[in-house]
C-alpha cells in the first residue's frame, strides 16, 4: 500500500490497548502494532510520516499529517511520537563554558532544564543548515536547535562565542 | 552482582538488603516526556514503577512476566515486559545515558522473570567531579576544570628527563643571553655621561665599543648555539611524545576508534603533541627569560630613580589588564577560527577524495558552492577574531608608548634639573624598550599554558585510557582449534544487545559457515573471535581456556582473517605478502602467492612481487586485492581463518580461482565463514544459522536444506531473487 493508492482520512489510528498504537484501513484490516517514525526528522520535521508495522516494514508513508490525517488519528500519533523521539529541543541557553576540550552546557529545553557535556564540538556540533544546529553530548543525547536566529539574544551570545 | 551506593540520577543494586528491593534504577524521564524521575524497582515478586513521592505508578508481578527488553528510541530508549499472554508493557523511558543501565535491568527482569539467579553487573558510575560537581565528560573519567595542572606539567616535564642536559644547558644560555642584553644600554649611558658630554677621553670611547663588540659576538654565538639547542630538544621531545601517543593508540580498544573519527584521533599525534612541545621547548625559556629579564629591569630601574621608575611603570597595570579581559574573549575567537579551518579542511578532503563521483555526476558548481560557503564562513572567523586582536593590540600599544612619554616627560625634566645625569635617562630610556616589548605578550602566555595543558591533557587521556587487555594470566598457548561460545551475549550499544546468548562448538580443523539476515549478528560473532571486543555476559573458550587469560598478542598471532575489502599497506606486493610474517624469505612468499592463485598475475606486472600496490593497494584490482590477502594468510599460517565475504565482490572467473585458493588456505585451519551467496558454502563441515542474534539453527547444508527450517527458507529467497534478476537482465 502507498500513500497514493489510500485516501489517509480512511486510515483510523487509536490506542488499543491503551499503549499500542494500532491502525485500521477502512475498516477493513487492521495492523495492531504501529510504530509512527519520521522520514526525515531534521530536514522534514512535520512532514513525510511513516507507519511501521510490529515487524519495522513500512505500512504507509504520509506526506502531511497534519492535514492528511483526521483529527484523532493525528492525536493519536502525535502521543506516540513523543513517546519515540526523546530528542530535546532547545529554547534558550543559560550558559556554557568551554574548558579543556569540554564544553559545559546549561539548557532550558521542550522537556525541561539540562546540563550536558559536550566534546569535540568540530564532530558533536552539527549544522544541519546555516542556522539549523544539532548538540551531541558525550553520550549521545541529542539536543536540537531549529533556529538559531529565534534565540533570545542572550543565547545567540553564548552561542557565538562556543560556536 | 556488585553492590554499591546511589547516586545522582544513576543506578544502583539493593541499597538496602532489608526492603527485598534487588534492582533500583532511576530514570530520567517522567511519565510526561520532561526531564525528570522514576524509580524503577525490582523485588523476587514483582517489578514496579515508583513516581515522585514514591507512589508506585505501574506494578506487575514477576510470575507474570514471559521477558523483559529493551525498545530503541530515537535518543534514549523503553524498558518494556512482555507479558505471558503476550501483551507488551512499556514500563518507562531513559535517555542514553542510562541505557546500559537499563540493559542490564531488563536482563535481571528476565532472568528473575525465569527463575534464574540474578547475575547482573549494576556498578554505579560517577556522573558529576566529587570535588567542583562539574558533569564528568565521561563516567568514571578525570574532571578537565580539576586536574592537576602542577602534576600534568611535571609529567610533561619528564619528557625533558633524558635532555637534562641539555636543557640546563639552554637554560644557563638564556640567563646569560638575558645579562648581556643588560649591557648595550649601560655601555650608551656610561658613553654619554663619560665620552659624549664632556668630549674627552676618546679612549673610553674604543674600550666600550670593543666591549660592545665583545657583547655582540658573545650574544651571537650564544643565539647560535641556543637555537641549535632548542632545535635538538623540539626534534627529540616531538618524536618521543609522537611515539608514546601512537604506541598507546595502537593498543586501544576497538570501543575508542568506534567514538572518535580518525581525523580527531590523527590531530592528537600530531597537533596536540606539537602544541605540548612547542610550550615545553619554546614557551618555557621565552618565559623564563624574559620573567628574569622583567625583574631584573625593574629593579635596576628603581635602583637607578625610584621616582622615575614609578612613573615609567605606572601603565604596565593597564597593559596586564587589558591583556587580562580581552584574552578569554579572544581565545575563544581564536578557536572558532581553528574550527572553522578544520570544516573547510574536512569539506576539502572530503571533496578532492571524491572527485571522480563529483565529475560524474556533474556536480562541481554544487561542491564549489558548499566550498565558498565554508571559505566565506572561515573569512568572517578570521576577520573578526583579527579585528579585535588588532583593536586590543592597538589600545596596549598606546599605554606602552605611554610609558615612553612619561620617561621623556618626568625624565626630560629631571635632566634638564640635574636630578639626573642625560647617560642615566638614556639606559632608562634604553632599558623601557626591553622592558614593554615582551609584556605584550605575558598576557598570551596563560592562553599558551592553557593551550599546551588542554593538549597534554588529550595525550594523557589516550595514554591513560584503558588498552586492550593483553590476558591477565598472559597464557602463551598454541591454539589446536577448538573454539566455544558459552551463552555469549554482546552489544555495540549495550541498550541493544546484538547477540543474545549465542552457545556452540566449533571443533578443530572444521568449517563452520555462519548464515543470517543482514544484521542477524554474524560479523559481530567473528568480531568476538579475533577479540576485537569481549563478550558482555557468557564466556568464550579456546581449547578448552577462557581466551581472555590468552596473551592477546599471541592469540591474534594465531588467527587469520581475508575481508571482503582487503587492506593493503602502501608498498610493494612481496611486502603485503610478508605482512604477517616479516622474516619469510622469498621462496616462501612465492609459494604462498602460487597457493593463493596470485603467482600469474604477480609475474604479468612489470615490476613484478616489486610492484607498488599504491595507497589502500589502489593499484590493483578487487580480484588481485583479495588473492594478495590471501597468500598474506596463507603465510601468516593461521590455527584459526576467518573468511568475511572474501568472494561476494569478484567476478566469476576471479571467484573460482579464490575459491580454489580458500579451499587450499582453510586445510586443517578451524574456519569461520560468511558468505552473502549460500551455495558457496556448499562445503562447510556445519552451517550456524543466526536470526536476530540468536542461534536458529545448526547443521550440514543437507540436514538444513532438508529440514526446510530458516536456512532453507534463506535459500529459497535468494534463489528466488537470483532468478528475477536474472530475468530483471535479460540472462
Amino acid at each position: 500500500m502507498t500513500a497514493t493508492e489510500q485516501n489517509p482520512k480512511t486510515y483510523r489510528l487509536f490506542h488499543s490497548p491503551k499503549d499500542r498504537l494500532r491502525l485500521t484501513v477502512d475498516d477493513d484490516r487492521s495492523y495492531v502494532t504501529v510504530k509512527p517514525t519520521w522520514a526525515a526528522p531534521l530536514s522534514y520535521p512535520k512532514l513525510y510520516l511513516s507507519l511501521l508495522n510490529g515487524k519495522g516494514e513500512e505500512i504507509v508513508t504520509i506526506v502531511e499529517p497534519e492535514k492528511d490525517l483526521t483529527q484523532t488519528s493525528y492525536e493519536a500519533v502525535q502521543i506516540e511520537i513523543a513517546k519515540r523521539y526523546l530528542t530535546a529541543t532547545v529554547g534558550s541557553i543559560l550558559s556554557a563554558k568551554g574548558e579543556f576540550g569540554s564544553t559545559y552546557w546549561h539548557v532550558e529545553s521542550n522537556r525541561g532544564e539540562r546540563d550536558f557535556v559536550t566534546q569535540s564540538l568540530q564532530e558533536n556540533a552539527q549544522w544541519l543548515s546555516p542556522t539549523h544546529l544539532l548538540l551531541i553530548d558525550v553520550d549521545g543525547n541529542r539536543f536540537e536547535i531549529p533556529d538559531t536566529t529565534l534565540l533570545d539574544p542572550r543565547s545567540r551570545g553564548i552561542l557565538e562565542s562556543i560556536l | 552482582m556488585e553492590i554499591a551506593p546511589q547516586e545522582g540520577s544513576g543506578a544502583t543494586v539493593s541499597p538496602n538488603p532489608l526492603d527485598d528491593v534487588l534492582i533500583r534504577l532511576v530514570a530520567d524521564f517522567a511519565e510526561d516526556g520532561s526531564f525528570g524521575h522514576r524509580t524503577l524497582e525490582v523485588t523476587k515478586e514483582n517489578v514496579r514503577v515508583l513516581e515522585i513521592g514514591d507512589a508506585p505508578s505501574f506494578v506487575i508481578p514477576i510470575s507474570d512476566i514471559k521477558t523483559a527488553r529493551n525498545e530503541p528510541l530515537v535518543g534514549g530508549g523503553r524498558l518494556e515486559v512482555v507479558a505471558k499472554t503476550g501483551e507488551i508493557l512499556p514500563i518507562l523511558s531513559y535517555s542514553l545515558t542510562l541505557a546500559a543501565k537499563f540493559s542490564e535491568a531488563a536482563r535481571g527482569i528476565e532472568q528473575l522473570a525465569k527463575g534464574e539467579p540474578l547475575l547482573i553487573n549494576m556498578k554505579v558510575e560517577r556522573v558529576r567531579c566529587a570535588k567542583c560537581n562539574r558533569l564528568l565528560p565521561e563516567k568514571d573519567g578525570v574532571c578537565p576544570a580539576c586536574v592537576n595542572r602542577s602534576k600534568t606539567m611535571m609529567r610533561i616535564g619528564q619528557y625533558l628527563y633524558p635532555y637534562r642536559k641539555q636543557a640546563w644547558l639552554l637554560a644557563l644560555m638564556s640567563l646569560v643571553t638575558t645579562l648581556l642584553n643588560l649591557c648595550p644600554p649601560l655601555i650608551q649611558g656610561k658613553l654619554i655621561d663619560t665620552v659624549l658630554k664632556n668630549h674627552r677621553e676618546l679612549n673610553t670611547l674604543w674600550i666600550l665599543m670593543t666591549c660592545w663588540l665583545g657583547v655582540l659576538m658573545v650574544n651571537a654565538t650564544l643565539q647560535i648555539l641556543s637555537g641549535r639547542l632548542i632545535a635538538f630538544l623540539a626534534g627529540n621531545i616531538a618524536a618521543d611524545l609522537r611515539s608514546s601517543v601512537y604506541r598507546a593508540i595502537e593498543f586501544l580498544q576497538l570501543t575508542f576508534f568506534d567514538k572518535k573519527q580518525v581525523g580527531a584521533i590523527a590531530s592528537r599525534v600530531t597537533q596536540d603533541t606539537d602544541r605540548v612541545w612547542g610550550f615545553l621547548v619554546e614557551g618555557v625559556p621565552y618565559l623564563l627569560l624574559n620573567g628574569l629579564m622583567f625583574l631584573g629591569i625593574t629593579i635596576f630601574l628603581f635602583y637607578t630613580n625610584v621616582i622615575l621608575a614609578a612613573c615609567i611603570l605606572s601603565p604596565i597595570p593597564f597593559v596586564l589588564g587589558i591583556g587580562a579581559f580581552f584574552w578569554r574573549p579572544m581565545s575563544q575567537m581564536f578557536h572558532r577560527v581553528g574550527q572553522k579551518w578544520a570544516r573547510f579542511h574536512m569539506h576539502l578532503n572530503e571533496s578532492l577524495s571524491g572527485i571522480r563521483v563529483v565529475k560524474a555526476f556533474a556536480k562541481e558548481d554544487l561542491e564549489f558552492g558548499k566550498f565558498r560557503g565554508r571559505n566565506n564562513e572561515l573569512r568572517d572567523a578570521g576577520m573578526a577574531a583579527d579585528g579585535r586582536w588588532y583593536t586590543i593590540f592597538g589600545a596596549m600599544t598606546f599605554f606602552t608608548s605611554l610609558g615612553t612619554l612619561i620617561n621623556w616627560t618626568v625624565g626630560g625634566y629631571m635632566v634638564y634639573s640635574n636630578q639626573m645625569t642625560l647617560g642615566g635617562f638614556w639606559k632608562v630610556s634604553a632599558l623601557l624598550g626591553l622592558l614593554y616589548g615582551p609584556l605584550q605578550w605575558f598576557a598570551a602566555v596563560n592562553q599558551w599554558f592553557s593551550r599546551a595543558m588542554a593538549g597534554a591533557e588529550r595525550i594523557f587521556e589516550v595514554m591513560d585510557t584503558e588498552s586492550e587487555k593483553y590476558g591477565s594470566k598472559e597464557i602463551h598457548h598454541d591454539i589446536v582449534g577448538e573454539v566455544e561460545f558459552n551463552n555469549v551475549r554482546f552489544g555495540y550499544d549495550k541498550s541493544n544487545p546484538v547477540l543474545k546468548g549465542i552457545t556452540f562448538t566449533a571443533k578443530p580443523g572444521e568449517m563452520i559457515g555462519l548464515v543470517g539476515k543482514s544484521g542477524a549478528g554474524k560479523s559481530t560473532t567473528i568480531n568476538l573471535i579475533c577479540r576485537f571486543y569481549e563478550p558482555d555476559a557468557g564466556f568464550m573458550r579456546i581449547d578448552g581456556i577462557d581466551y581472555r587469560d590468552i596473551a592477546l598478542q599471541d592469540m591474534r598471532g594465531q588467527i587469520g582473517i581475508v575481508l571482503q575489502e582487503p587492506f593493503l599497506f602502501n608498498g610493494t606486493i612481496a611486502e603485503n605478502i610478508r605482512y604477517g610474517k616479516p622474516s619469510a624469505s622469498f621462496d616462501e612468499v612465492l609459494e604462498a602467492a602460487k597457493a593463493a592463485n596470485a603467482h600469474n598475475f604477480v609475474l604479468s606486472k612489470p615490476d613484478g612481487y616489486d610492484t607498488m600496490v599504491g595507497e589502500r593497494g589502489s593499484k590493483l584490482s578487487g580480484g588481485e586485492r583479495q588473492r594478495i590477502s590471501i597468500a598474506r594468510a596463507i603465510l601468516h599460517n593461521p590455527r584459526i581463518l576467518i573468511l568475511d565475504e572474501a568472494t561476494s565482490s569478484v567476478d566469476v572467473e576471479t571467484e573460482k580461482q579464490i575459491q580454489e585458493a580458500i579451499g587450499r588456505l582453510i586445510q586443517g585451519r578451524t574456519t569461520f565463514a560468511i558468505a552473502h551467496r549460500l551455495s558457496t558454502l556448499r562445503n562447510a563441515s556445519r552451517l550456524v544459522v543466526l536470526d536476530k542474534g540468536e542461534i536458529a539453527e545448526i547443521g550440514t547444508h543437507a540436514e538444513l536444506m532438508e529440514k526446510k527450517g530458516v536456512f532453507f527458507k534463506l535459500v529459497e529467497a535468494q534463489s528466488a531473487i537470483n532468478e528475477i534478476i536474472g530475468v530483471g537482465t535479460g540472462g
